[in-house]
């Protein structure tokens, strides 16, 4: 029984594990199959008639001796059913985490996305915005656009006599108090969109200084101590190196033409 | 280092004998390089690498740095090597140099570098020829990958310069490479600076620039890819990237790093272009092809517009083009158009 067992167990020793690619790259297009149940067969047939031969036990005991060998098999070939199942439950647990992984790897790209849209649009907002106050800054010697002037100032006047009718409305002593606070809360809501539509014109008109604080700041200060100080060096008598470079005059010459000074 | 192959030392006094008013100043993450007309109907650029090193202060450092006339500064108690000098000693020593600038801007992590950035712009402007005299410097565009904010860092030199008497003007660095490389086409295209932190991009029509924006890659991000997968300091990387390769026809595996995250480079910025410009409005509607003109630094490898075109062959442009094309002063291009607009602000 221990020799059945022994050549079991070399049998499993020395096979390998070969994939389909695998085989196909060592060039062999079919291959030989024999189920594992035959060799047991085939190595407890050699076995009887061996142990038949020689005489050293009764029939009786040489049936026995081969129903134990099956069970024994059986036994081992149950065990590696067991880890092929195992061997794929893992596999498959894999493919559904890289699965996964693409996912999430294809959102990330899909909100980048979106991120360097929603930028590029804000970087247009605040262009047609600079060109706005550009275009408000170059006529504001002669003053703004008269018909955003007019604008602003209708809809300022609108505002004021708004604001006036609510400050009559608060101090008149009426019957119907509770209908004349709902008429206030109503008329602060639409001075409200009035004031965010008067600082959308301001923006525009290049006043935006005026209600936001967008004009260009002087960082000097911060950084006096850091560039002021004096610092031993040696810089005095160290050599630069140049580049020489073609001349700019052909430039200068094509931007004055465009500028219409040529 | 290629790309200086033809640089040649001469004395500082030199900027001093400049006949055109009106300066332009390239502040570059790698690089600052100063432009100024000279007497012969040139223009002269000084230029030094944007890099620092500390190294212990002792009597026999310092005056073996004054004899061998390299550039330092006592800071804080210690000798700081200064520009290209930095750079050489940090590859020898297998040390990484000081960046006082990062992906375009002024770096968070190196504050205290300024009085040393002061120095090197001091050195490379040379004193105004007149009071108040304009210096246009190179600031980048706000970026489409990274939130950056360009108010401070154009505020901080802005602020340096006039303190060093002159005017400062701020221009955007692409718009600076229309104004250096594309008079043929009436200023009209698409001017691409390739920096050492950013790639800048501007489309102009007729010197006005119509869109300016950045990426936050350039030749800082493949020194840093190609130092990780070889296990080597940036400043190695970058060593082996100026050496003179040609990213079409590697040599080694260290070239074919460098020409790997090259050809990803150029290819994640014209990517960029391309989806920023199919998303802008008001875009000007161009009768006949532009031009694209690379410049910068990083563009100068070898091999460089002929992958560009190579990728820019792949995508499906959604602007007609011309020419493109890479500046024969890649390297100095940029503080070329500050000079050129320095110098028409000047008339």
């Amino acid at each position: 029984m221990e020799s059945v067992d022994d050549i079991k167990e070399q049998l499993s020793a020395r096979a390998r594990t070969a994939t389909l690619e695998e085989l196909a790259d060592q060039g062999r297009k079919r291959v030989r199959l024999i189920r594992a149940e035959h060799v047991a067969q085939m190595i407890t047939a050699a076995v009887n008639h061996a142990v038949q031969d020689a005489g050293l036990l009764p029939p009786e005991q040489v049936d026995a001796l081969v129903e134990k060998s099956r069970d024994e098999f059986r036994a081992v070939v149950r065990d590696r059913e067991l880890e092929v199942q195992a061997a794929r439950d893992a596999q498959e647990q894999l493919e559904a985490s890289e699965q996964e992984l693409a996912d999430v790897q294809a959102r990330f790209l899909e909100l980048t996305q979106e991120l360097a849209l929603a930028r590029s649009e804000l970087q247009q907002v605040r262009g047609e915005l600079a060109d706005a106050q550009q275009g408000a800054d170059a006529g504001a010697p002669e003053g703004a656009d008269p018909t955003s002037s007019e604008v602003v100032r209708a809809l300022s006047e609108e505002l004021a006599a708004l604001r006036a009718n609510v400050g009559q409305q608060a101090v008149a002593p009426t019957s119907e108090a509770a209908d004349a606070s709902a008429f206030a809360a109503a008329l602060d809501k639409l001075a409200g969109t009035l004031n965010d539509r008067l600082d959308t014109f301001g923006k525009k008109m290049g006043i935006s200084a005026a209600v936001a604080g967008d004009a260009p700041v002087d960082f000097g200060g911060m950084f006096r101590e850091d560039v002021d100080q004096s610092l031993e060096s040696n810089m005095d008598d160290i050599q630069l190196k140049q580049k020489a470079g073609g001349g700019i005059a052909d430039n200068l010459a094509k931007l004055k033409k465009l500028k219409g000074g040529g | 280092m290629t790309e200086q192959d033809d640089i040649t030392p001469t004395a500082a006094q030199t900027t001093e004998t400049a006949v055109g008013l009106g300066k332009g100043l390239d502040v570059g993450t790698a690089n600052l390089a100063a432009a100024v007309q000279n007497d012969e109907g040139g223009i002269t650029v000084n230029v030094e690498r944007n890099a620092f090193l500390d190294i212990p202060s002792d009597v026999y450092s310092k005056n073996m740095l004054t004899k061998l006339k390299v550039p330092y500064v006592v800071h804080n108690s210690k000798l700081v090597v200064i520009g290209e000098a930095a750079f050489e000693l940090a590859n020898v020593f297998g040390r990484e140099t000081r960046r006082p600038m990062a992906d375009g801007l002024v770096s968070p992590s190196e504050q205290d570098a300024l009085p040393m950035m002061k120095m090197i712009i001091q050195k490379i402007l040379g004193e105004p020829q007149q009071a108040g005299e304009s210096c246009y410097f190179s600031v980048p565009a706000e970026s489409l990958d990274v939130d950056n904010n360009v108010v401070y860092h154009q505020g901080l030199f802005e602020s340096l310069i006039n303190k060093l008497g002159y005017t400062a003007h701020a221009i955007n660095e692409g718009h600076a490479v229309v104004f250096s490389e594309l008079a043929e086409s009436d200023f009209t295209g698409i001017g691409l600076s390739f920096g050492g932190g950013m790639a800048n991009a501007c489309i102009a029509y007729k010197s006005i620039p119509c869109l300016s924006f950045s990426v936050a890659r350039g030749g800082d991000w493949i020194d840093k890819n190609v130092a990780n997968v070889l296990g080597v300091p940036c400043s190695k990387a970058t060593a082996i990237k100026e050496r003179g390769i040609d990213i079409r026809d590697p040599q080694n595996r260290e070239e074919e790093a460098v020409a790997i995250y090259y050809r990803s480079l150029i290819s994640y910025v014209l990517e960029n272009i391309k989806s920023r410009f199919e998303s802008g409005q008001n875009m000007p509607n161009f009768n006949e092809p532009i031009d694209i003109a690379c410049a910068g630094g990083t563009s100068m490898v070898g091999g460089f517009i002929e992958v560009f075109r190579e990728e820019f062959a792949k995508i499906d442009f959604p602007i007609p083009i011309g020419r493109i094309f890479r500046s024969e002063e890649a390297l100095t291009a940029v503080s070329k158009g500050c000079l050129v607009a320095a110098a028409i602000g000047e008339d």
